[in-house]
């Protein structure tokens, strides 16, 4: 009997002990990263580029920043309307037939594509020389004819093919989440399918739409993979300079750069930077942004999700 | 609501109803556009991973065709990569094995999975089960902040805290002396990798596992109560394995994410191709080792090399189909849970 | 309003008051329960009826909110006090769910898992007897006794209860809870059950909930009624049917059975 109770708490006890890891390293990461990190943010850290030479200037994350705000907007702007419109032709419309469940088969199979294996696929499909006009022409070396591959555009892009997936399964669930009262309701006043869609269920699921553009932001910020073979290793824009100038804009995307976690890998000891000081500032900043859009996506799910 | 215009009054004149005909008309038009439009864009969702496949298996022919099974069979990746890289344009290498990545890849992700999988049914019973209600929405903010952390970031981390443990606790230098003709031991190693794998994909299995158990009728735990089991066993008996399916799907879920992660592994395994020896004992754990994953990152700077471009695209091949492996898996376990909730 | 009949009385239940929340359940409760009788709760729905039976076997501890006043007595000891093991009440007091509850395991797992949680590692042949027992006793075994490595799940709706009812039977209960154990079923399968709840009388106190006059009428040897949160009237069934003392219960047996 007590035996039985023992074995009962020692269970308990364990599962109390794995959260607790769990948990731990969530908190801990963060804790470390703000007190390695901390001290480097200041006004200069942030509106200063990446310094060229070591020590001389001071060093500062303002391309990385820009660079990834770029990459998310590229990447959202690709993926959302794609992603929503696939989801709301399978919510919506898709027959229960051979072809909607190969297509789900796909974009499932999509998913599951490691971020990595994206990159090279973008850096395939962009060194095809049709597509130079993404980034731009290898010139000056024989008999070499294709394009260069990397750029702001062509991350972006690859970008959009990695959260694609993801963004569409999200925006199906927020879609089917919408009760078929409402849809039966707005088709029995007369009213056209295209109308219920866009006046009845995208308005009732914006909340969970939201929520799969905050999620395709994240993932999108946080990615590394991607950036380093399809944007490069260079800290600073390599467009026509000044890069902010709106007539340089064009230029500047279709060039490299590096993002928040791109400069954090080189300057870490693994990309050889050896300034783990700015590779700190730079993580504390990117897990703050990330927190921030956890707490945005708390926000928009509601009491619906946690409560459960 | 301009569709509710169509049925106003019965008295419209004739060039009014004549108005709202072609209304009407524009409307199928556009509904029937609009339906094709996402057509287009479903099938394109759809496609992108045939062009996946044939992109990457175009680009990594070669290696194929050259090496055949080898290249899964045969070690040495780094030092071929090498020659490789210095081979005189007229005669470059073309052989590659990544044996040793394969190992890396499997040795790394089923450590990690070790780790991870009691980790994280652990906290999902906690979640579900054991934490009282206000404790429930803050534990899976932090698990879903957890599975948004930045690889960089963990790789970061482990590579300044856990790497110099390593080194510190379980590296002496004549440890490092025995086995300087094989390789150098400095903390960047199968271990490290394993820990930050894990810590990576536990959040994957709570979520996943969370949802599976919270979807187990409630009548299952009234019934298994009522016969006299106390919560644990209830929990052990009844509750886990009604969410077996579930858990199993976020278990292979995790599993792919642990054979895809490239940065954050190339940042703390040591980045070189070993085959960690098990007659070497704990040293087994501290062997520098290399991911298929990784390895297209640790070397993709030599990709201006045909044969080195070549061969990191079979590494990708080799994800590729190991990955699709497991979603279709996945659709097999899934479909089991499907067929199982069609019977109650 | 302490019952004076003859046979032995095993639950009483003193003075109890129940709350979900703010809202009351069920106010001032005072029952005895006898041994090796079929006692019937009935009522409107929402009356109270199936919150007293969860109180018996403390299965309302479940519910976030639930709290109560007073006192329940099985064999003269108080279920409710502080250090009562909740787990062995629940082994002397078995329950019947409305709705079927098998687990999503074979028929011979369903019946095991009790035995052997309960009683430690029982011997192969001897928990093969309980079950073929047991499953007997909800005459049942003829129907699976071929297919006992079979999903429970695959059972008709009505084979499930008597699974249940079975498995229930595995852990040697004193008091049996039905919680409306017919509501889902049909009249056939409905029917094997009322024969099996007379047959089970001999050896266990049965509390039932149900909505279905007759089927009181057929099975009880007694009857409580409820009606919001309070038991109205309480007598034999005999006298109950034939002549019920307050106005509520006249119109309730008349209006259901008219």
């Amino acid at each position: 009997m007590n035996k039985k109770k023992i074995r009962d708490l020692m269970g308990e006890v364990m599962s109390w002990l794995a959260s607790s890891i769990t948990i731990a390293a969530c908190l801990g990461i963060i804790i470390y990263l703000f007190n390695m990190g901390h001290a480097q943010i200041d006004i200069g850290f942030l509106t200063n580029e990446p310094a060229t030479t070591l020590e001389t200037e001071k060093n500062g994350i303002l391309t990385p920043l820009v660079g990834t705000l770029l990459l998310t907007f590229i990447g959202t702007l690709v993926a959302f309307p794609w992603a929503l419109g696939t989801a709301i032709y399978l919510s919506e419309y898709a027959k229960r037939n051979n072809l909607t469940e190969t297509f789900r088969l796909g974009i499932d199979v999509l998913s599951g594509v490691p971020t990595i294996v994206v990159a090279i696929f973008g850096l395939a499909v962009f060194s095809n020389p049709a597509l130079g006009f993404l980034s731009s022409m290898v010139e000056g070396v024989q008999d070499v004819n294709r394009a260069f591959g990397r750029s702001f555009l062509v991350s972006g892009i690859t970008m959009a093919v990695m959260i694609l997936p993801f963004v569409i399964k999200t925006c199906e669930e927020a879609l089917k989440s919408v009760p078929d009262t409402y849809r039966e309701a707005s088709l029995a006043m007369g009213a056209s399918k295209w109308y219920t869609i866009t006046k009845v269920i995208l308005p009732t699921a914006k909340n969970g739409i939201i929520t799969a553009v905050i999620l395709g932001m994240g993932r999108i910020i946080g990615d590394t993979a991607i950036v380093w073979l399809t944007l490069g290793g260079t800290l600073r824009m390599t467009g026509v300079q000044p890069w902010w100038r709106p007539d340089n804009w064009l230029s500047t995307l279709k060039n490299t750069g590096s993002t928040l976690t791109s400069y954090i890998y080189f300057m870490s000891p693994a990309g050889e930077g050896h300034q783990n000081e700015n590779a700190f500032g730079a993580a504390f900043v990117l897990i703050i942004i990330i927190i921030l859009l956890n707490l945005l996506t708390d926000f928009f799910m509601g009491s619906k999700e946690i409560g459960k | 609501m301009d569709s509710l215009e169509l049925s106003t009054s019965l008295s419209v004149d004739k060039a009014e109803k004549k108005n709202q005909s072609i209304r009407v008309r524009l409307g199928r038009l556009r509904d029937s556009v609009c339906e094709s439009g996402i057509f287009v864009l479903t099938a394109s969702s759809a496609i992108i991973i045939v062009f996946i496949f044939i992109f990457i298996l175009i680009k990594s022919w070669n290696i194929f065709a050259v090496n055949g099974i080898n290249f899964v069979l045969k070690s040495g990746f780094d030092q071929q990569i090498i020659e490789a890289y210095h081979a005189p344009a007229d005669k470059p290498v073309w052989h590659f094995g990544a044996l040793g990545l394969l190992l890396g890849s499997g040795l790394t992700t089923v450590g990690a999975l070790l780790l991870a999988i009691p980790l994280g049914i652990g906290t999902a019973i906690v979640i579900t089960e054991l934490s009282p209600r206000w404790m429930k929405g803050l534990l899976q903010s932090f698990i879903r902040l957890l599975a948004s952390i930045p690889s960089v970031i963990y790789g970061l981390v482990a590579l300044l805290v856990v790497v110099p443990f390593i080194q510190d606790n379980f590296i002496t230098s004549e440890l490092q002396l025995q086995y300087i003709k094989q390789f150098q031991l400095t903390g960047n190693s199968l271990l490290a990798g394993i820990a930050v794998l894990s810590i990576m994909i536990t959040p994957v299995i709570v979520a996943l596992s969370v949802d599976a158990i919270n979807a187990v009728p409630h009548r299952y735990k009234e019934a298994s109560l009522a016969l006299g089991l106390s919560h644990w066993r209830t929990i052990v008996k009844v509750i886990v394995p009604s969410a077996k399916s579930g858990i199993t799907a976020g278990i292979i879920l995790g599993t792919g994410r642990a054979i895809g992660e490239a940065l954050a592994l190339s940042m703390v395994s040591g980045g070189i191709g070993n085959i960690p020896n098990p007659a070497d004992g704990g040293v087994f754990f501290l062997t520098p080792i290399l991911t298929l994953a990784s390895a297209i990152i640790n070397k993709s700077e030599s990709m201006s090399v045909p044969s080195i471009n070549a061969a990191l695209f079979a590494c990708g091949v080799l994800l590729l189909v190991t990955c699709t492996t497991l979603s279709l898996f996945t659709k097999i376990v899934e479909r089991s849970i499907r067929r199982r909730e069609g019977l109650e | 309003m302490v019952y004076s009949n003859s046979g032995s009385i095993i639950i009483s239940v003193k003075e109890l008051n129940a709350w979900y929340g703010e809202k009351k359940a069920l106010s001032n409760i005072n029952i005895d329960i006898k041994k090796n009788s079929i006692t019937a709760f009935i009522g409107p729905s929402g009356c109270g009826k199936t919150t007293l039976l969860r109180c018996l076997n403390r299965m309302n501890d479940l519910v976030d909110g639930f709290r109560l006043t007073g006192d329940i007595l099985l064999d003269g000891e108080s279920i409710l006090s502080k250090n009562r093991d909740v787990i062995e009440l629940r082994r002397k007091v078995g329950m019947v769910f409305q709705q079927p509850n098998p687990f999503p395991k074979t028929i011979f797992e369903n019946m095991a898992l009790p035995v052997k949680e309960n009683f430690g590692n029982v011997r192969r042949e001897k928990l093969e007897e309980i079950i073929e027992t047991n499953l007997k006793a909800a005459s049942l075994y003829e129907e699976v006794e071929d297919r006992l490595d079979s999903s429970a799940l695959r059972l008709s709706g009505g084979q499930q209860q008597r699974l249940c009812i079975a498995r229930a039977l595995t852990i040697n209960p004193e008091v049996i809870l039905f919680d409306e154990p017919c509501s889902a079923l049909d009249p056939i399968s409905t029917m094997k059950i009322e024969d099996m709840l007379m047959e089970l009388k001999q050896k266990y106190t049965i509390v039932i909930v149900t909505h279905n006059l007759h089927q009181a009428s057929r099975i009880a040897d007694e009857v409580a009624m409820f009606y919001e949160g309070q038991i109205v009237e309480q007598a034999s069934t005999d006298v109950f049917f034939s002549n019920p003392k307050t106005q509520l219960a006249q119109d309730y047996i008349s209006s259901k059975f008219s």
